[in-house]
């Protein structure tokens, strides 16, 4: 094929993939609600709940602070554009991500701390002190899990012996799953940093808007009608992101590694199905514990930090 | 074109020589001696600047002469290798735009009567600097150094009146001049040990063997990291580079530390011979500790320069951390991760000096509009400023190391070395280098939190005092180089494969290095992704991004999307700009969990004038630890000022015992030249 085939072949992808996430993360925010409630002996909403959300947040009339400059404007469709250019980043059905060679899973990384960068400074631009508390927490939560993610990824990049998304999985893919102690250790530190990164119990509670607990809820308040609706959307892909970046790390299993029709389909369902595993998780765990405090967060990603180090000391050494 | 690369470096420090003098005899016309420093400055970088590109781009070294000495047959050469051409370039890149905003800014923020030494000192710091940078023996490069240093420490002293510039320029002298000390002791006993004081000989790598090797590591190590401000040499860099006027503080963080760098690169990683890994561990770890403390030191200034000075630290321990890597590479005979490490180091040279210039700049403008450094004293500037505010946003985002601004690629080839090297290197060493991954990650996620602190509190929200709701955008003079700058930040974060090919014959021409055409390509097995840093891919990504931004534009800006202007909810009361977040409770968080390093002291005082139960005011005030000044320069300084005290005994002022002493010395120098004929 000539590059500029390859060019469009990529761009092709690239649209697909993000238009596929696009329309199920909100599905996946609702199942995770929904089980929720099933545990406390609720109905819970309709699994259709999402997006009759988003529909009705991009009807409403935007209202914006009059003290706010244009940051404030850009700061919901810069996370949303970030979530978004992520998802051509990670592979899911394909054993291949569309961008995969624009830098991998450090871009990944960059492009989601982009997006948190781009709110954080939004939140402080109303001058109400909410938007400063939640800036300030949620940018010392993601400093801090930074380390630990970096590590667990580390620890999972190492054993495939490249940072790029794509080729790390086609290995992985060739050499089976093994469950090997180091995979388990990282999986684990890994997930608590998805835990992190995504706002759920025990570190923030995507359903309190009580001033002193909430994190991510204070740092968007402000908004409201189509600008929250981006927030929102962008959080669910961002939350599918971090699931689906887990399933290839450790569970490569049924990923397709050829255009086969009958490949791609067994490997969606396969993906559907892993992805549903780990909201089941997410699930328990937001249902088992209380939230954290937050000085008692160092405690818990500093345990993820420990366990991706004992990954790579026990893999390596 | 040949004719005029020949002679460009001496052409460009003749015009700065005459500049200097020039300036000096103007004084008395402030805007003509102005246009004569700064003018004359800017030709000078350019020449520079373009001699070096011509080096980079051909791969050869340019050599020449300087001056020559008919009697005493002494020559000063000048040499402008690969390597010196790298650091040259960047000078010029950022010496050209600071100039040009020099030339407004001083008018405003420098006094009339002081403009001429003002402008004098900025020539001949950069001169001198350029004599670094070229110079091809001891004797042009210490005396480059110190025309640096000196003319340095005049304009961090500009306004003397105030004791705490007096103080810095102070500190700044001494801590220069040990590190000097320990250099000249380093020259000379290479020096000795060769029979030659050329570069080219005494950096051959084969001059010294065995233990003299480390001692001489260490002088080196300690003399040029000085200059680079690495922790725990780094106490003058946070005092001094906020004293200077703004425009020369950008020169200062974004290029004079680059003297360090450059001397730890051409000196200690490629002069002494293979590095030892002791060497190697020792650059690891001063450079993480750099980045770390660096950055978590610069998350609780509120002074907006001396937050942008521990951000140099910072930048300077990410530097270090690439080329002990790199160090480590060489030290077990791998090019390849070498090469990329070094390039990874160089390329953040680059990329530090365009984002550090570009943030030190703005926040000169931003100083000058309000009169004032505090933070917590701007807000809302985004309004009044829009054209700085934009730039420092830029800034802000590429010094976070965020993807398709210039931070992120070097951060990304830095982690990238950091990887390989874990799978390279054997036995129990090879931990290190997760560890540091692990801590560059931090580092650049504070440094994250820094610039949201940074940029938000500062342009954003409400006027917290009246002279930010006064202030006025700066004249364009000042807005050009910013927006020139901004661009850079931009332009090669979008096309950072431009970079890495300039960079093939930099590290061609090290020894041990293999030329990174084979990096450029692809030809490592961990990162086979390399070669996606060529042009197309983040480009592509970037188009990624803008289609997200496209679609999230429809979404919220539609027609028939009615905006409504409400006021910011204040829970019923009124928000004013005392009720907006600050940044001293923006980091308190990390204040507190990181504890152990900051230490914090926080007073609490309520004053009452009726009864303790109606208070009237609440002072609060905190402050962190300075630990390394405390526990590390604390005692040395008492231990030299106590020696000082015992020497006093030697020099009573009689004139007998000094008759005395140079009686003994004279018997002792008898006797000795005595026993050895």
């Amino acid at each position: 094929m000539t590059p500029m085939q390859d060019a469009l072949l990529a761009a092709g992808a690239a649209l697909l993939q993000a238009g596929g996430l696009l329309a199920a993360a909100p599905l996946l925010k609702t199942v995770i609600k929904k089980m929720k409630a099933r545990l406390q002996n609720r109905q819970g909403p309709p699994l259709l709940q999402g997006y009759y959300d988003l529909a009705k947040l991009l009807r409403k009339e935007p209202v914006r602070s009059e003290v706010a400059s244009w940051i404030y404007v850009a700061g919901p469709r810069m996370y949303f554009a970030a979530a978004l250019a992520a998802t051509t980043l990670v592979p899911v059905a394909f054993a291949a991500a569309p961008l995969e060679a624009a830098g991998g899973i450090l871009l990944l990384v960059g492009t989601l701390a982009l997006g948190r960068f781009a709110l954080a400074t939004a939140a402080l631009d109303t001058g109400s002190p909410f938007g400063g508390m939640g800036a300030s927490r949620d940018m010392t939560i993601a400093a801090l899990a930074e380390p630990a993610l970096m590590l667990g990824l580390f620890a999972s990049a190492l054993a495939a012996g490249s940072m790029n998304l794509g080729v790390l999985v086609r290995t992985l893919v060739q050499e089976g799953v093994t469950l090997h102690p180091a995979d388990i250790l990282a999986f684990a530190g890994l997930f608590m940093i998805v835990i992190a990164e995504t706002g759920r119990i025990p570190v923030d509670n995507p359903a309190t808007h009580l001033e002193l607990t909430m994190i991510h809820e204070a740092m968007v308040l402000e908004y409201a009608g189509p600008d929250l609706a981006l927030v929102e959307w962008a959080s669910a892909v961002k939350e599918l992101l971090y699931l689906t970046l887990l399933v290839d790390l450790f569970m490569p299993v049924g990923i397709a590694t050829s255009a086969a029709p009958a490949a791609v389909l067994v490997a969606i369902v396969a993906w559907v199905g892993k992805v549903f595993v780990l909201a089941i998780a997410v699930t328990v765990v937001e249902s088992t514990n209380a939230k954290l405090r937050l000085f008692r967060v160092p405690e818990l990603v500093s345990i993820s930090l420990g366990l991706g180090f004992l990954a790579l000391a026990i893999r390596f050494l | 074109m040949d004719g005029l690369v020949a002679v460009g470096v001496p052409l460009a420090l003749a015009i700065r020589l005459t500049s200097v003098v020039a300036t000096l005899m103007l004084a008395r016309h402030a805007r003509v001696c102005r246009w004569a420093a700064l003018g004359a400055s800017i030709l000078a970088s350019a020449m520079t600047a373009g001699v070096a590109a011509y080096v980079i781009a051909s791969g050869t070294a340019i050599d020449g002469m300087l001056f020559r000495h008919a009697a005493s047959e002494s020559v000063l050469g000048y040499s402008v290798t690969p390597l010196s051409a790298w650091f040259l370039m960047v000078l010029g890149l950022i010496a050209v735009p600071v100039a040009l905003y020099s030339t407004d800014y001083f008018a405003h923020a420098v006094a009339r009567p002081r403009t001429a030494a003002v402008g004098a000192a900025f020539t001949a710091m950069v001169g001198g600097l350029e004599v670094v940078f070229v110079a091809d023996g001891v004797i042009a490069f210490l005396c480059g150094w110190e025309v640096m240093t000196l003319a340095t420490a005049a304009l961090v002293a500009t306004e003397h009146e105030s004791r705490a510039s007096r103080r810095a320029a102070y500190l700044f002298l001494v801590m220069s001049h040990v590190g000097t000390g320990c250099l000249v002791a380093g020259f000379m006993t290479l020096a000795s040990a060769a029979g030659s004081l050329s570069f080219p000989a005494i950096l051959s790598g084969h001059v010294v063997s065995g233990p003299m090797r480390h001692g001489l590591f260490a002088l080196f190590f300690i003399g040029f990291g000085v200059k680079a401000g690495l922790i725990p040499f780094h106490v003058w860099l946070p005092e001094a580079h906020p004293a200077a006027p703004s425009s020369v503080s950008a020169f200062m963080s974004a290029v004079l530390i680059t003297a360090g760098i450059y001397g730890l690169f051409r000196v200690c990683a490629f002069g002494l011979g293979t590095p030892d890994v002791n060497w190697a561990l020792v650059f690891m770890s001063v450079g993480t500790l750099s980045a770390i403390l660096g950055v978590l030191y610069a998350l609780t200034q509120t002074d907006i320069k001396r937050l942008l000075a521990y951000s140099t630290i910072e930048n300077s321990g990410i530097i270090s951390l690439g080329l002990g890597a790199a160090m480590m590479a060489l030290a077990h005979g791998r090019s390849t991760l070498a090469t990329v490490a070094v390039a990874a180091s160089l390329m953040h040279v680059l990329n530090h000096a365009i984002f550090k210039g570009l943030l030190f700049l703005g926040a000169g403008s931003v100083v000058m509009a309000t009169g004032t450094r505090h933070i917590e004293q701007f807000g809302g500037l985004m309004r009044r400023m829009p054209w700085t505010g934009l730039c420092f946003l830029v800034g802000a985002l590429a010094i976070s190391g965020l993807p398709l601004l210039n931070g992120f690629p070097s951060e990304w080839l830095t982690f990238q070395a950091l990887l390989l090297g874990f799978s390279s290197t054997p036995g129990m060493i090879r931990l290190n280098f997760p560890l540091a991954a692990a801590l560059l990650a931090l580092t650049s996620a504070l440094a994250a939190a820094c610039f949201v602190r940074a940029f938000g509190i500062s342009f954003l929200a409400f006027p917290r005092s009246q002279a930010a709701s006064e202030a006025h955008e700066s004249p364009a003079l000042m807005l050009v180089p910013l927006g020139f700058l901004a661009a850079l930040c931009m332009g090669l974060g979008l096309f950072p494969g431009v970079v890495l090919r300039a960079l093939e014959g930099v590290t061609a021409s090290l020894p041990g290095l293999q030329p990174s055409a084979a990096m450029v390509r692809g030809g490592l097995g961990m990162s086979s992704n390399l070669t996606s840093f060529d042009h197309v891919v983040p480009a592509m990504f970037g188009l990624a991004l803008l289609g997200g931004l496209i679609v999230s534009t429809a979404l919220t800006a539609r027609r028939g999307l009615a905006v409504r202007q409400a006021p910011t909810w204040g829970c019923g009361g009124e928000l004013t700009p005392r009720s907006e977040y600050t940044a001293t409770a923006f980091s308190k968080p990390l204040l507190m969990i990181f504890g152990a390093v900051y230490r914090p002291t926080r007073q609490v005082d309520a004053v009452a004038e009726v009864s303790p139960y109606f208070v009237d005011e609440v002072r609060y005030r905190t402050e962190i630890e300075p630990t390394f000044e405390r526990y590390l320069y604390g005692p040395v300084l008492r231990g030299v000022i106590q020696m000082a005290r015992g020497m006093k005994v030697l020099q009573a002022g009689s004139l007998h015992a000094y008759l005395a002493y140079v009686l003994v010395l004279a018997v002792i120098l008898l006797m000795w030249l005595g026993g050895t004929t």
